[in-house]
């Protein structure tokens, strides 16, 4: 597949909100303000695209069938390798962003630990996973798109949500309620990228 | 905290997806058919009571930085579990099949690792276990409300069984996931209208 | 006990991981007979429901044993063919030999090349020939089987699943019977390769019944998915067309 397309692709056709439902709980709980929810979606991007790439390489020279020894199938390991290397990297991600950028990790740090559970980020492992990329480079381009398509759902609930703190709701619906149906409104508007082939 | 609070808040006071916003993900994928709610429902009891166990029982053993990874591979290695025994029975294999990767994903269902750190780490085995097992009914609960509704309107059915009269146009709305996050709206609306002191200001 | 101490998280952590890779391949080690049992009488399954002994829920409801043992008693024959259509390899009969989806798609990358593949046959006793498809959904792998009648060009039924289409919508090509009723009948074959189609829109009909040998009606709001299909069809039985040419030359 050509890498533009595949970039659009995983930005809107397949994005990780609004197609998968992935990444759900931070997604509500960290959307109440445009400020933060841009931080925490920075972190997304950048995680995915640290631990896509790795796990696909994993999962290409270590854990298929016949990969490392002839014979064995290590797949079964996949899932527990895949989280295990998501919390490590998050965490040395953290431990690296505090020592040499602290204005960086003042700002995107509390959201990183967020992160290790994040079911988009293992999401974005187990569907590339799934989609048999050809090369380290589609698998690097998918997490990118992914991140994106992250980040901009999030950015656009919180300033939904901003705007929702100025109309009048009804007590029982305010807060979550009507988050919920707010984030399924724009799930079907984001279905109208469905049937687009690129 | 008494047992029987222990037990039943997570159930409907402090439900861990209709109040603590937990484990959303899920809970819109496998909500299209009954049989394939009940089956992730007992999977998340199942993988959330055993998990609580064995983490309540090592939690003055685990070294404070390696934490979140030693709690991440326990509750992977009881999600891999979960998965191999569905596939290894007919009756099950199915369903497992339609479940898919939302079976891999209870492991970054944020109520199992959510109640570990609140709950288990600081708490004896045996309530950690009672509390793990209520919030995963809890969540079952929910997901099954959602499931009912849209299976009858969604397909006509439950469990798999015609109930609809035989004219009923199936709607394709319910069916798609947008629909469950409206219909979880719904469901906290209903709650925080009867509980008035969870509403937000 | 200072368990911040750095030997002691390092060991720790080695132990925690040891045990679980253990538990987790003792585990995987010893159902790993049983999930292939199970996935190879989905399979069995899937072939027997498109050659019409019976549908896919009573399959489902009569059990793993009695499914494999319908599929003993019904096929006459089972091998592989390659792009000339001549026979590569005998599959195990007696041993319920089927092609795994692993097998599938490993046969796909082939197919999409167009050389080197050896695809299975299934012909059972009734004179009726099942080979499978495969290809790509909108979201994930979609596979089916094909039935044939003895002239080995109409259809006589087929069944589709995939991993992930939209519940609703191209899940349809599993769950909707009417969606592989429509298979039933039509031609495959015009010449020598096949020109299948399923159409936006609807195919051209009278009364109901098709006017067209060839055309089917795609499913409503999974267009994406009914094109992938369309796409795994045509590839999957372009590859079987020489056996299929060959098969009818033998007759005629």
């Amino acid at each position: 597949m050509d890498l533009i397309s595949l970039f659009v692709k995983s930005i809107f056709v397949d994005n990780m909100i609004f197609a998968y439902f992935l990444g759900m709980c931070s997604y509500l709980a960290v959307s109440k303000n445009v400020k933060t929810a841009t931080g925490l979606g920075v972190a997304v991007i950048f995680v995915l695209l640290v631990t896509v790439p790795i796990n696909y390489l994993l999962n290409k020279y270590v854990l298929g069938p016949d990969a490392l020894i002839q014979g064995v199938d290590l797949s079964f390991l996949s899932v527990i390798i895949f989280i295990a290397v998501i919390a490590a990297i998050v965490q040395i991600v953290e431990m690296v962003v505090e020592r040499f950028a602290p204005s960086l990790y003042n700002a995107l740090g509390i959201f990183l630990p967020l992160i290790a559970v994040n079911c988009a980020i293992l999401g974005g492992a187990l569907f590339m996973q799934q989609k048999e990329f050809a090369n380290v480079g589609e698998s690097a381009v998918y997490a990118l798109g992914s991140g994106i398509g992250w980040f901009l759902a999030i950015v656009a609930l919180a300033a939904i949500r901003e705007k929702l703190s100025y109309s009048n709701v009804p007590p029982a619906l305010k807060g979550l309620g009507i988050t919920f149906i707010t984030v399924g409104l724009m799930g079907m508007a984001f279905m109208a990228f469905m049937g687009i082939s690129l | 905290m008494k047992l029987k609070e222990t037990i039943l808040d997570p159930i409907f006071k402090s439900n861990p997806i209709t109040v603590l916003v937990l484990g959303i993900c899920s809970s819109l994928a496998v909500t299209v058919t009954m049989k394939g709610a009940l089956v992730m429902a007992l999977s998340v009891m199942a993988v959330c009571g055993i998990s609580s166990l064995i983490l309540s029982t090592l939690r003055n053993t685990i070294p404070g930085r390696v934490r979140i990874i030693v709690q991440l591979v326990v509750v992977a290695m009881m999600v891999i579990l979960v998965d191999q025994i569905l596939k290894s029975f007919e009756a099950t294999y199915p369903i497992d099949k339609q479940l898919s990767v939302y079976i891999s994903l209870i492991i970054t269902n944020c109520i199992v690792m959510g109640r570990i750190e609140a709950f288990a780490l600081g708490n004896k085995p045996i309530p950690s276990m009672l509390d793990g097992l209520a919030n995963g009914a809890g969540y079952g609960l929910v997901l099954l409300v959602v499931a009912f509704f849209r299976e009858l309107l969604g397909s006509g059915t439950l469990f798999g069984i015609q109930v609809m009269p035989a004219g009923y146009v199936t709607n394709n709305l319910v069916i798609l996931p947008p629909f469950a996050l409206i219909l979880l709206g719904c469901i906290v609306w209903v709650q925080r209208s009867i509980q008035k002191d969870l509403q937000e200001k | 006990m200072n368990t911040n101490n750095n030997l002691y998280t390092v060991v720790y952590t080695t132990i925690i991981v040891v045990i679980v890779a253990a538990v987790l391949a003792f585990v995987s080690q010893s159902l790993k007979s049983r999930q292939d049992a199970n996935e190879k009488a989905e399979t069995i399954s899937q072939m027997l429901t498109a050659g019409g002994f019976g549908t896919k829920a009573e399959f489902q409801a009569m059990g793993n044993a009695k499914v494999l043992e319908t599929y003993g008693n019904e096929v006459a024959a089972a091998f592989t063919v390659d792009a000339a259509g001549a026979k590569v390899a005998d599959l195990d009969i007696a041993a319920k030999e089927v092609f795994s989806r692993s097998q599938l798609k490993a046969q796909n990358y082939k197919v999409k090349a167009g050389e080197g593949y050896a695809l299975p046959v299934f012909i059972f006793k009734n004179g009726i020939t099942v080979v499978p498809v495969y290809g790509a959904g909108l979201w994930g792998p979609i596979w089916g089987y094909i039935a044939f009648e003895a002239d080995g060009n109409t259809i006589h039924g087929a069944y589709f699943d995939h991993e992930s289409e939209t519940a609703g919508l191209g899940a349809k090509i599993k769950d909707d019977p009417a969606f592989q009723a429509q298979f039933v009948g039509e031609k495959a074959f015009f010449g020598e390769s096949p020109i299948f189609a399923i159409v936006k829109g609807g195919a051209p009909k009278e009364d109901g019944k098709s006017l067209t040998d060839n055309k089917i009606d795609a499913i409503t709001g999974a267009t994406m998915t009914s094109q992938g299909l369309d796409a795994a069809i045509n590839a999957w039985l372009g590859a079987y067309a020489a056996y299929f040419g060959t098969a009818k030359a033998v007759e005629e």
